[in-house]
């Protein structure tokens, strides 16, 4: 393994992979400082731009536009209590505090240093386990993938939907629409109503800009008319308040190596995401710290625990991707795209068939920290002027780049009609509570439940209790009976006051 | 906007093109046979789709039977939404034009018009972006990416 580690940084260590980690570092801040594009915007806008260059270029600087994007949403969180994400939501109670007490510097660095610890944590983790675990998942057969992907669904669909209903809806749908076209299976064409174009299917580019970006950008339609934000850093004329002093960090590292922890644990189960972690980590960092009443009052530490679990998600959360072919989240379900696109099948044989390539990705996801630490650094004012360009000069280029993004991927017109009514059909699914994230996961994982479920028949015949026959399968049978009902429990604990209390 | 009434009706819809895709066999074309069968996988989603587009229909009709009044994300908020048919507008027009007046033509006026819906104001500055962008993104297409945007075909 450290061979291919050093192999790995070779490769990245090139003219093309690190001006694609510096343009992904730039871009990912930007974006996610900008309130009202999120991470995910920025990749999905991203995406078609890497399809003609290298993987290992395309994929780390999708990878550092992702690190920098979740970084990204902490300035405007900060700077004006305007959280890009859900995750950024504690950031924001403590940085902004902070900002109107004219310690924004000291808010900044600290969101800086907790973001890259956190994330180096996660990254070195997902180095160290994603191997091993890959060599366990290869032992897995047909019967055993299928079982896994429908704990898969089961999951994602449970603990990241609304509810669980239409979390489980969301992914069905996205599994439908996956079927639409050529059966890679039998040749037939299912649903395709005699149109040849959709023998293939529906792109997939247009398809996720249309349900992930641009509902985006309807929202930001729908607001139109509230006044506009400028990002300013409050200075003080004191100026240790205006940085981040060695004794202030080392202060609270060990919140950071806890958070960092839970963030990584977290990410890497699929469903949960990088706002449970931070929401997490903040709890834990407020019952054991010695002032937890200046949580949510301008507390550094409130911050360094938010963000270092936040940031830990992005790592490790490639962990059940890259082993097991389970993205965890929409982000990961959006690069996990992104790796097919560039002929990579994340899955345990990636190690194995692609050596090179993914370990060049990790070195890039290392070096992307020292990046992301060094250019948010030294340009804080930049990305904060960046940032406060008003929505009128911004989504005019989104509109165009997601227009351009939809074209590039099959040169075709008919993809900016699929991209149309996918962006109908996504803002629909938000309006009614549907989980678009969770339709994208269905789509994606489908093909190869099928594939699998197919082969796995092939296997046993008409003997179908051969199913049941391997522990592997009752394993992940009574997982999702426990992940569905630990979910039920969840939602009834967070549940606000029931009907019988009201009508009392 | 009540969002329990677009439950149910959402739900009787989904419940509808189950049924469908249950019971005809012609929206399949072609293939060979094979243990799974092209319609197999289809019809198993298609009958959990029934199950949980039930379910959500059962839980809104309850709640619009008993009388209560909805909360939360039960209540869908409208105002905005004239800005968002007028963006579609937009958008569909871009589709419509571009074959035909081509890409950079079309471009800066459905930038502008963006801007506009967004209320720009700041003309030089709107126009220049407008210009620029789409100039910068089809040459840089065309050299680093080698995609062709469409041209003038009038």
């Amino acid at each position: 393994m450290f061979d291919n580690i050093l192999s790995g940084f070779a490769s990245i260590l090139a003219i093309g992979p690190i001006l694609g980690i510096i343009a992904g570092v730039i871009v990912g801040i930007i974006f996610g400082a900008i309130p009202g594009i999120s991470a995910i915007m920025a990749i999905a806008i991203i995406l078609p731009m890497t399809f003609y260059v290298d993987p290992i270029i395309g994929i780390t600087m999708l990878l550092a536009v992702y690190k920098a994007g979740i970084y990204g949403g902490s300035i405007s969180a900060i700077l004006i209590n305007t959280p890009g994400a859900a995750a950024s939501f504690l950031t924001a109670q403590d940085g902004n505090a902070l900002t109107k007490a004219g310690k924004a510097g000291k808010a900044l660095d600290m969101s800086l240093f907790a973001s890259v610890s956190g994330e180096m944590l996660a990254t070195l983790v997902l180095i160290l386990v994603a191997a091993p675990i890959s060599l366990i998942s290869l032992q897995a057969g047909p019967i055993e993938k299928v079982f896994l992907l429908l704990f898969a669904f089961t999951v994602i669909g449970s603990m990241a939907g609304e509810s669980i209903p239409r979390g489980l809806l969301s992914c069905c749908l996205g599994m439908l629409f996956a079927m639409v076209g050529m059966s890679s299976i039998t040749g037939a064409a299912r649903f395709t109503f005699g149109y040849t174009e959709l023998m293939g299917g529906f792109t997939f580019t247009p398809m996720l800009i249309g349900i992930l970006v641009m509902p985006e950008v309807f929202n930001v339609i729908r607001r139109r008319k509230t006044p506009h934000h400028e990002l300013a850093i409050t200075q003080s004329p004191n100026p240790a308040d205006n940085r981040l002093s060695f004794k202030e960090f080392r202060g609270v590292f060990k919140t950071i190596l806890k958070s960092s922890g839970i963030g990584t644990f977290i990410g890497a189960l699929p469903g949960l995401g990088s706002s449970t972690a931070a929401f997490i980590a903040y709890g834990e960092a407020k019952r054991t710290a010695k002032k937890p009443e200046e949580y949510g009052k301008g507390s550094v530490e409130g911050i360094a625990a938010a963000e270092s679990a936040n940031n830990a998600v992005c790592g490790s959360s490639m962990i059940p991707m890259l082993t097991l072919s389970i993205p965890g989240d929409d982000v990961a379900a959006l690069l996990m795209g992104a790796f097919l696109i560039h002929g990579l099948t994340p899955g345990p044989m990636i190690f194995f068939e692609h050596t090179e390539t993914i370990y060049a990705i990790f070195a890039g996801f290392l070096i992307t920290d020292l990046f992301l630490l060094g250019i948010a650094r030294s340009g804080f004012k930049f990305f904060v002027k960046m940032a406060s360009l008003r929505r009128y000069y911004i989504f005019p280029c989104v509109t165009v780049f997601a227009f351009t993004g939809a074209f590039t991927a099959g040169q075709n017109m008919d993809d900016i009609l699929v991209l149309i009514a996918f962006t109908i059909m996504g803002y629909g699914m938000r309006l009614v509570g549907l989980n678009p994230a969770v339709f994208i996961i269905g789509f994606i994982l489908t093909p190869f439940l099928e594939q699998n479920l197919d082969q796995a028949l092939s296997i046993v015949g008409t003997d179908y209790y051969r199913l049941f026959a391997s522990p592997f399968s009752w394993v992940f049978i009574i997982l999702s009976v426990f992940f569905v009902f630990s979910s039920m429990r969840m939602r009834q604990k967070t549940a606000p006051a029931p009907l019988q209390e009201k009508t009392a | 906007m009540d969002r329990r009434k677009i439950d149910i009706v959402l739900s009787t819809v989904l419940i509808i093109v189950s049924v469908i895709i249950f019971t005809n066999d012609n929206l399949v074309e072609g293939g060979v046979e094979s243990d799974l069968g092209s319609m197999f996988l289809p019809r198993i989603v298609a009958g959990m789709i029934m199950l949980f587009a039930a379910t959500i229909a059962f839980q809104s009709f309850r709640k619009l039977a008993s009388g209560s009044q909805p909360e939360g994300p039960e209540i869908i908020l409208t105002d905005g939404f004239g800005g968002i048919f007028i963006y579609i507008g937009i958008f569909i027009t871009y589709w419509l034009a571009v074959p035909w007046v081509g890409f950079m033509v079309a471009t800066p006026f459905i930038m502008i018009a963006v801007a506009l819906l967004l209320g720009g104001r700041n003309w030089v500055p709107i126009l220049a972006t407008s210009v620029i962008t789409p100039v910068l993104i089809y040459y840089g297409s065309r050299e680093f990416l080698r995609v062709y945007l469409p041209t003038w075909t009038l």
